[in-house]
């Protein structure tokens, strides 16, 4: 049913007329017509050997799956308009990108640099509807800054003076100056503190005021409101989590927490995996509350969450259903796309490739880490990959690059690229490109062992390769380790 | 002392020798022209380009006499005759005795001796009627100004209780007065805006404002990812952050919190104290919802307005507990409501979760339960692929506290869920895979099902196996990688390993090759229960 085709094709950084084209093809030299600024791919990269080859790209990547439904619904109905869409620029027909010998585009590192460098810039009135999530802007620029290379440092002297405009005196950062703190607007600019580093950057954070606000918002059931009064979420025991293991915080509660029960062995951990349990659905996924539908996002939350608090290997396991919820992860990838979807019968979206694709490394160190409980479970290792990362990084690099001039990365192609698209499509290129291992022990780090990943041929050039993301921290691990190591050793607040 | 002016008004002509006639001017055209004018009619016509020595003899007393005219330090020397001597001359000679001093430099098209107006065109290029009603308007400015002021003072006095001094009465503040000031407040504003160019917020031009200071935003130089704030929102969030630093809960701020938002809906912070503010007056929950559904509808991707709907609920359930007919209008709203935000979007995560808690919360099980799953039935006729209809429909039917056990896990065996009920949802999963067979959907709440009923995967092979033909043989067709994948599980169930190894390969190799990697994990969890 399927056909093997040969499409003999000259691949240009721009779009050409049919006359240069035939013009181009006898010859090798770029161009000097004025309107056509087109630039030879071979010029570039060093594996496609001649302008004529046709790139070798997968049959899964460019033709429909083979099982389809003929009952048409809203959801089917956007769900191949998708596909088609996605097939344009996944059988490397974009005049805008350069492509490989595997059909893979290049990633435009300058390209989205700039606009994330812009990213951290002033923004035009019409972005009032952001001012509550400024501390995000912050973290996505930088961390997708960092993923691709950039020494973030610079911009630490500018940081530091935000940062202290949205830290209230009561503990935690809000949106902004004035907002009332909030944990996902806190986890935020604690990760961008640490992003740009430095004892200057760590002592703007109120350690003591910090925990306190934690202890108020620790509620009896385990969870974490994200704000005082506001919703108790996944979202929220995840970023509580990661501020207390950075900060190396006190675990112990406050009398006036919510959560006090005069039993002193209660702690801000305590109950958080149970809460996390409740959130697993019939499907397998994780919710954001309980009693809700499972969604890609809170995979990530609970799985973050889960081995913060102790060995993935061991806590997963015991909290959670793993083949149903490995068996709905791995149902969020599609193909021909290649990229995931949060939700079932849902639409592939880039920022899924970190929010599902995360999951991955922290369900890998759960099945082959060292802790010996997945034998007690009767869970196997996972040999090889898990999910199809050649199929994650062809939609990342095809579909999710908004060239050629905006730059940054994107939900799907037809939607303009954002902060958030572009932080968590480079992370989720970074789940992709490398594998980790949890062997405490190991080595001086935190029990989280990277390695490219090898096993398969890279169809993506060397110069594609983004920088390996902590995969429970999401920022490069020397960061993390930098900020847990200066907390550790100070004495007191 | 001779009358001053005189002179200069009614000039002799016969003297007005001077090199420009200083009479019957042609009328200015703009006030700078006008200036010129009085600047030449009221100076000597003489100019000192080339000095003193270049003036004929006539010139030079001319200007002498304009000199002395002018100062009475330099009158004071001379005696009583050479005064009178002055004076007759400079009479004869109608010489302006005040001048307008000219300018320092001379008058040309750039110089803005009037200043400039709000859009930096120079004054004096006004025509002499534009300028005086630019002067009229900063009369009017000034006059309501201090009308203004009189009525903060009054204000102060009735807040005070200060008695008037001559009537010996309190002083009263009426609403009229409070009115009139808001009147003039706007009539003030419009003017600034006019004269100056000056913008005066809606706070600002509001008496009922006017002990309030906003709290201005204090953003640091060189800040990140600042937002150039319009003039109305920037003023808004001024006074709001002013009240919430006194923590003020009052009908004013209420207003004022449904501004920020009208401004900006996903300003958490402002949906929060909107909260507080409710709570401690006492709020009529009916009527916040009511204004929330305009907001909602407006905002569908909004999530704050489901965490604020979620508090009112919880703030009104002890109004509607104890009274079933309260508590079934109110459910049958909120269900509407819902039902009209999912026509518009119908898998918004925010209000599918904002739907089952309300199912827990207010205990809609039972007939109310029957009544949601109904619904939701219909929304998977329209779309038999919805996954959250899906998911809502699980949690309705198996989370019933009367049918089900608290912390039993959702992926697990619940002995307390009935028999009939798990056929029922069985046979409806069925059915609906029937409809579309590579739906994912119906195939999880199928297995989720039969798992909770604590069934046997294999109870459902003979449908399962409708969907697959000859795997592994040549007539091979799947219609569903989900039937091949049950199959799989089913097989293992029932101990035919081979079997179940053959749907998995079959699916990495050619049904669902994407998850090939999940796949080969499959058959290796094959393996290791081989050795158990």
């Amino acid at each position: 049913m399927k056909r093997i085709h040969h499409r003999p094709q000259v691949i240009f950084k721009k779009r050409a007329t049919a006359a240069d084209m035939a013009d181009s093809a006898s010859s090798s030299r770029i161009s000097t017509d004025t309107d056509v600024d087109e630039e030879f791919v071979h010029d570039f990269s060093t594996t496609l050997s001649s302008p004529a080859m046709a790139p070798e790209i997968p049959d899964l990547f460019s033709y429909a799956p083979p099982v389809v439904d003929s009952l048409e619904t809203e959801t089917s109905l956007k769900q191949n308009e998708v596909v088609q869409q996605c097939l344009e620029y996944l059988t490397a027909k974009d005049p805008d990108s350069v492509y490989n010998l595997h059909g893979v585009a290049r990633l435009e590192r300058a390209t989205h640099k700039a606009f994330l460098h812009k990213g951290l810039g002033k923004y035009p009135d019409r972005f009032v509807p952001a001012d509550a999530s400024r501390p995000w802007y912050l973290y996505w620029c930088l961390s997708a800054l960092a993923l691709l290379g950039e020494d973030v440092s610079s911009y630490r002297e500018r940081l530091v003076a935000t940062a202290r405009s949205m830290q209230n005196d009561y503990g935690g950062f809000g949106g902004g100056c004035g907002q009332t703190s909030h944990l996902a607007t806190t986890y935020a600019v604690v990760l961008a503190l640490t992003l740009v580093g430095g004892g200057e950057a760590y002592e703007v954070i109120d350690r003591r005021a910090m925990w306190r606000w934690l202890c108020s918002l620790k509620q009896p059931d385990g969870g974490f409101q994200v704000a005082m009064g506001g919703e108790e979420d996944i979202r929220g025991a995840y970023c509580a989590a990661v501020i207390i293991t950075l900060l190396d915080l006190p675990l112990n509660l406050t009398p006036e927490s919510p959560a006090w029960t005069g039993d002193e062995s209660k702690t801000l951990f305590t109950d958080v995996p149970e809460y996390v349990r409740r959130c697993q659905t019939f499907e397998g996924g994780i919710s954001g509350q309980p009693d809700t539908e499972a969604h890609g996002a809170y995979a990530f939350c609970a799985l973050g969450c889960l081995s913060i608090l102790d060995a993935p290997g061991r806590i997963i396991p015991k909290y959670l259903d793993v083949p149903r919820l490995v068996a709905w992860l791995s149902s969020r990838q599609y193909a021909p796309e290649g990229g995931f979807s949060g939700r079932t019968n849902k639409l592939v979206d880039g920022c899924y490739s970190h929010w599902v694709g995360g999951c991955w490394p922290l369900i890998e160190a759960c099945l082959n880490g060292s802790a010996g409980a997945t034998e007690a479970n009767n869970l196997p290792q996972a040999s090889g990959s898990l999910f199809c990362r050649e199929g994650l990084i062809r939609y990342i690099l095809c579909c999710c690059q908004d060239l050629p001039r905006r730059g940054g990365l994107r939900d799907k192609p037809g939607k303009n690229s954002d902060p958030y698209h572009s932080c968590y499509v480079l992370s989720g290129l970074s789940s992709a490109q490398y594998q980790w291992r949890w062997a405490p022990g190991e080595n001086d780090e935190d029990g989280w062992n990277v390695s490219l990943y090898t096993d398969e041929e890279q169809i993506y050039e060397d110069n594609d390769l983004v920088a390996p993301i902590h995969p429970v921290y999401v920022m490069p691990q020397s960061a993390v380790n930098d900020i847990r190591l200066y907390f550790s050793a100070k004495q007191g607040f | 002392m001779p009358p001053k002016g005189k002179a200069a008004a009614k000039p002799k002509e016969t003297s007005a020798s001077a090199s420009k006639p200083s009479s019957a001017p042609t009328p200015p055209s703009t006030i700078s022209e006008r200036t010129q004018q009085r600047i030449e009619a009221t100076n000597p016509p003489i100019t000192l380009s080339s000095g003193l020595s270049s003036l004929s003899p006539t010139e030079k007393t001319l200007w002498i006499n304009s000199r002395f005219a002018r100062s009475p330090t330099l009158r004071a020397k001379l005696g009583t005759k050479a005064q009178r001597d002055l004076w007759r001359h400079v009479n004869e000679a109608s010489l302006p005795i005040r001048s307008l001093a000219p300018p320092s430099k001379p008058i040309t098209a750039t110089t803005t001796i009037w200043g400039t107006d709000k859009s930096g065109r120079d004054v004096g290029t006004y025509t002499p009627t534009q300028f005086s009603e630019r002067t009229s308007k900063r009369a009017r400015l000034t006059s309501l100004a201090a009308a203004s002021d009189a009525f903060a003072d009054l204000r102060r006095r009735a807040q005070l209780r200060i008695p008037d001094p001559l009537t010996g009465e309190d002083p009263v503040l009426l609403e009229a007065d409070v009115e009139a000031e808001r009147a003039r407040r706007k009539e003030m504003a419009a003017l600034r805006g006019e004269l100056y160019g000056e913008r005066t917020g809606t706070y600002a031009s509001d008496p009922e404002w006017d002990d309030v200071t906003p709290v201005a935003l204090e953003e640091p130089e060189g800040a990140l990812a600042a937002i150039a704030y319009p003039d109305d929102y920037a003023e808004a969030i001024g006074y709001l952050r002013a009240v919430m630093l006194r923590k003020e809960y009052s009908p004013r701020c209420l207003r004022l919190t449904e501004h920020v938002i009208g401004l900006n809906p996903a300003h958490y912070t402002v949906w929060l104290y909107r909260a507080s503010i409710l709570f401690a007056l006492g709020v009529d929950v009916p009527e916040e919802m009511r204004w929330l559904n305009g907001v909602a509808l407006a905002n569908l991707k909004n999530y704050q307005i489901w965490h604020h709907r979620h508090l009112l609920v919880e703030q009104y359930w002890p109004v509607i507990e104890g009274d079933e007919g309260k508590r079934e209008e109110f459910a049958r709203g909120e269900t509407e409501f819902i039902t009209r935000m999912l026509e518009e979007d119908t898998k918004n995560y925010h209000v599918w979760s904002y739907r089952s808690f309300l199912v827990r919360k207010l205990g809609l099980w039972k007939s109310a339960g029957e009544r949601e799953r109904r619904l939701v039935e219909e929304m998977v006729k329209e779309d038999v692929r919805n996954n959250s209809a899906w998911s809502h429909r699980f949690f309705v039917v198996f989370s019933d506290p009367e049918q089900s056990t608290e912390g039993v896990g959702a992926t697990e065996f619940d002995p307390k869920v009935p028999g009939e009920i798990v056929d029922r949802e069985v046979g409806y999963a069925l059915e609906k895979i029937g409809w579309a067979p590579q739906n994912q959907s119906p195939w999880n709440y199928l297995r989720g099902a039969l798992v909770k009923g604590g069934r046997k995967l294999g109870s459902v092979k003979g449908e399962v196996e409708g969907y697959v033909r000859d795997i592994g043989g040549e007539g091979e067709d799947v219609r569903s990688t989900h039937a091949l994948d049950l199959l799989a599980d089913i097989y293992a169930e029932e101990g035919d390993r081979e079997k179940a190894d053959l749907c998995l390969r079959r699916l990495a190799e050619k049904w669902d090759p994407i998850r090939a990697g999940y796949w080969g994990w499959r058959r290796k969890m094959l393996e290791a229960d081989k050795r158990d």
